[in-house]
């Protein structure tokens, strides 16, 4: 995947309890729709956790992530064609 | 005679599986895991990949002459913990007696949860369909009255299995099984047995227990047991308390170096990494350990103990330094790693030295600030100029961290 590293506008439900669900985000004036979420795991950088999730739109993969500590989302990684 | 219930479970190349899980274009592929970019070791391999010969530990350039369309994805080891982690608290909902072996492999001891879950293979076909569910990975479970037997089983079937050796059957099951499947019977090991004449844990089983025991010692002994099936080392929950004599970090060089100076930048980074923990432990060491493995994979070790102990980067740092001295280095250095041990628990005491208390009080606002950031968030200038390496998951990683420290 071919690391992009920058802030995104994300669409997401909280819940049931404390489950984060990313559904939409912006990404070059372009909507994208998840249509999966393929994998999702956590990482954690001093008090900060991250949840990483590995999404397709149906045409390509996506890793973003959500800071818990600074409640930022990013586009942390692209890989074109393999969603 | 009471049997335990023991149940082994293996997850199926564990890293690979997880990357095709993630990148659904990978799935069905041959996939290898490798480290960082340069490096050229495979650490895992898709069963796809495995169908073509390539194996763990085989280098790319051999990979590929196996597999010419075999692709090579970067590993992510905070991934595979999460999902570790996720997995053993799966574990713990069937019982509190789980040992995690390793990133991939646990014991649980269902003994004392049959009644409660009805049977052992219940259990494992649950926590096989949960795994499956949830992270959409395979397992291969073995289950048996002891560890040897239950982590021989889970060997039997791969991937995707689930192997039951009864007590009953112990005797049939390694009448014929090589040594070598045994977990603790190497190919050094299984060669020394095979000059005695033996091949099969059946004939490890019957051979003479006291010229096994005066070749070998107290190994002939246990290598007896383990031909004739008996193993009673216990289940031991991961969250009880481990004695852990040492604080250590290594680490994979992004690429082989000869450069003392850049070798030394490495050392800071590892130094600063071991004081960190250490001083998160609230311990200090008197022995430093300095490991170097070379290009082509020789291995050495040196250790020093000094007069004080210590918990601060630098002083760790000075101690490697002066280790690194003692090396030849005549070839470059491929893997780094820098331990503190003989520890005791840290008493603070207040400095009449103004220069070590500032030390003390950098080395505080430091530590705060990367608790806070990030590990390297703060860092010595040199630090930030050496490029990160690839983590090495060690065998000793639990899923709860290390929380007792074994002092002297």
């Amino acid at each position: 995947m071919n690391d992009i590293n920058a802030p995104v506008r994300v669409g997401a439900v909280f819940g049931p309890g404390n489950r984060i669900q990313p559904v939409w985000f912006d990404w070059q004036r372009k909507k994208h729709t998840i249509e999966k979420i393929t994998y999702r795991w956590q990482e954690s950088r001093g008090a900060a956790r991250t949840l990483h999730f590995a999404v397709s739109d149906g045409a390509d993969l996506f890793e973003l992530v959500y800071n818990t500590d600074s409640q930022l989302w990013l586009l942390a990684a692209l890989e074109v064609g393999n969603g | 005679m009471t049997h335990r219930t023991i149940l082994h479970c293996d997850m199926n190349a564990f890293f690979a599986a997880v990357e095709q899980q993630s990148n659904p274009a990978l799935r069905g592929r041959p996939i290898g895991i490798i480290g960082s970019g340069a490096r050229t070791i495979i650490t895992t391999a898709s069963y796809e990949a495995r169908a073509f010969g390539v194996r763990t530990g085989m280098t790319v350039y051999e990979a590929k002459q196996r597999c010419p369309q075999i692709e090579l994805v970067v590993g992510n080891n905070r991934k595979y913990t999460d999902t570790s982690a996720g997995i053993v608290e799966v574990f713990r909902d069937y019982t509190p007696l789980v040992e995690v072996f390793s990133i991939d492999e646990s014991f649980l001891d269902l003994t004392g949860s049959l009644k409660m879950f009805g049977s052992a293979k219940r259990v494992a076909m649950q926590i096989k369909a949960r795994i499956r569910h949830r992270y959409g990975i395979t397992c291969s479970i073995g289950i048996a009255p002891n560890k040897l037997l239950a982590k021989l089983a889970s060997e039997m079937k791969k991937p995707d299995g689930l192997t039951v050796i009864p007590p009953d059957r112990v005797g049939e099951v390694l009448e014929e099984m090589p040594v070598g499947e045994l977990c603790g019977i190497g190919k050094r090991m299984e060669k020394r047995l095979f000059t005695l004449g033996i091949t099969t844990c059946g004939e490890l089983g019957r051979f003479s227990r006291r010229t096994l025991k005066k070749r070998f010692g107290i190994n002939g002994e246990k290598m007896h047991d383990m031909g004739r099936g008996i193993d009673d080392s216990p289940v031991v929950p991961s969250s009880e308390k481990e004695e852990v004599k040492s604080v250590g970090h290594s680490m994979t060089l992004p690429r082989d170096i000869e450069s003392r100076d850049e070798i030394r930048r490495y050392l800071l980074r590892l130094s600063e990494m071991v004081g960190r923990r250490a001083r998160r432990y609230g311990v200090t060491g008197r022995t430093v350990t300095l490991t170097v493995r070379d290009s082509d994979f020789e291995t050495r070790s040196i250790r020093e103990t000094g007069q004080g102990w210590t918990n601060r980067s630098d002083g760790i740092y000075h101690a490697a330094l002066a280790i690194l001295e003692k090396f030849p280095l005549d070839k470059p250095v491929r893997l780094l790693g820098v331990r503190l041990s003989s520890l005791r628990h840290h008493v603070r005491q207040y400095t009449l030295f103004p220069d070590e208390h500032r030390q003390e009080m950098i080395a505080e606002a430091m530590d705060e600030v990367n608790d806070r950031y990030g590990n390297f968030t703060v860092a010595f200038g040199s630090v930030l100029k050496s490029e990160r390496g690839a983590r090495v998951i060690s065998p000793a990683w639990r899923p709860e961290g290390i929380r007792y420290v074994n002092v002297e």
